[in-house]
């Protein structure tokens, strides 16, 4: 029986994020990621079913990865204010620290392989994130809102920051690089919007 | 624990996995298997309670398959 080598699979985590976001989730076959990863085939198989398997399992470690990074020193319990900004913070490390695995997550969701995976992992975290949400507006310190126009607020601006800095470039080809003067100054706007009138 | 053992097959149509299908479940040392006709090498993947890889290409050999070991 050969040992399960956490070398090895961190080496194929890696090489098959990489790929996907390079090529796509067709431009991954186990013979080329086998080459990429520097391991045999049949190592590959050993971890792996087949291409969908090793997909799949690669992706729910991903997502589990970045759930973590997300809920770091976050408690639903905090007060509003704090608690976004603290998940803007996570977020932003997470994405600038990891910009692969935070495309390749992106795919994902965008495909069929990622219903499967989100239901899995992102059950906690939904489950963090609404009773974060449901305790501030408790608190009168969050306006009562659809879901979506929650999420359209506290979050859309923060990823059009993230999507500028990807690019490198904002809406008229204009350099941009990621600040945390930028994100600052925005997450004061989504506040304030958030914000009950006194 | 089980065996995970690997082969290099030629199963290619849906007919050969059908015909290779009633051989390993019949096998009863093996737990669950699978074989990834996407992959070049058609590559049977075997989780077993025996390292029996012997007796696997035997079994797939014995009803015209090719069948090798894939090594590291």
């Amino acid at each position: 029986m050969r040992v399960r080598d956490e070398n090895k699979i961190d080496a194929i985590q890696e090489k098959a994020v990489e790929i996907i976001v390079e090529s796509g989730f067709d431009g991954l076959s186990m013979q080329k990621l086998a080459k990429a990863a520097n391991v045999s085939p049949a190592t590959l198989y050993i971890y792996f079913k087949d291409r969908d398997d090793l997909i799949q399992q690669v992706a729910t470690k991903e997502a589990s990865k970045m759930v973590e990074a997300s809920l770091k020193n976050f408690d639903p319990s905090l007060p509003f204010a704090e608690g976004l900004t603290i998940q803007w913070k996570n977020r932003a490390k997470y994405w600038l620290k990891h910009p692969k695995q935070a495309k390749f997550l992106e795919q994902v969701r965008h495909s069929p392989v990622g219903e499967e995976v989100y239901t899995k992992v992102k059950k906690e975290f939904s489950l963090v994130m609404s009773e974060f949400v449901k305790g501030a507006v408790k608190r009168k310190e969050l306006i009562a809102l659809p879901i979506e126009v929650y999420w359209a607020v506290a979050f859309a601006p923060f990823y059009q920051l993230v999507k500028f800095h990807d690019d490198g470039k904002s809406m008229s080809g204009k350099p941009f690089k990621w600040s945390d003067a930028y994100m600052n100054q925005t997450l004061a706007l989504v506040l304030k919007a958030l914000t009950p009138e006194k | 624990m089980a065996h995970v053992l690997i082969f290099k097959t030629n199963v290619e149509s849906e007919e050969q996995l059908q015909q290779a299908s009633l051989l390993l479940n019949a096998t009863d040392s093996i737990i669950k298997w699978n074989i990834d006709r996407e992959d070049i090498d058609k590559v049977l993947r075997v989780e077993s309670t025996l390292p029996h890889i012997n007796d696997i290409m035997k079994i797939m050999m014995e009803a015209g398959f090719s069948c090798e070991e894939l090594v590291d």
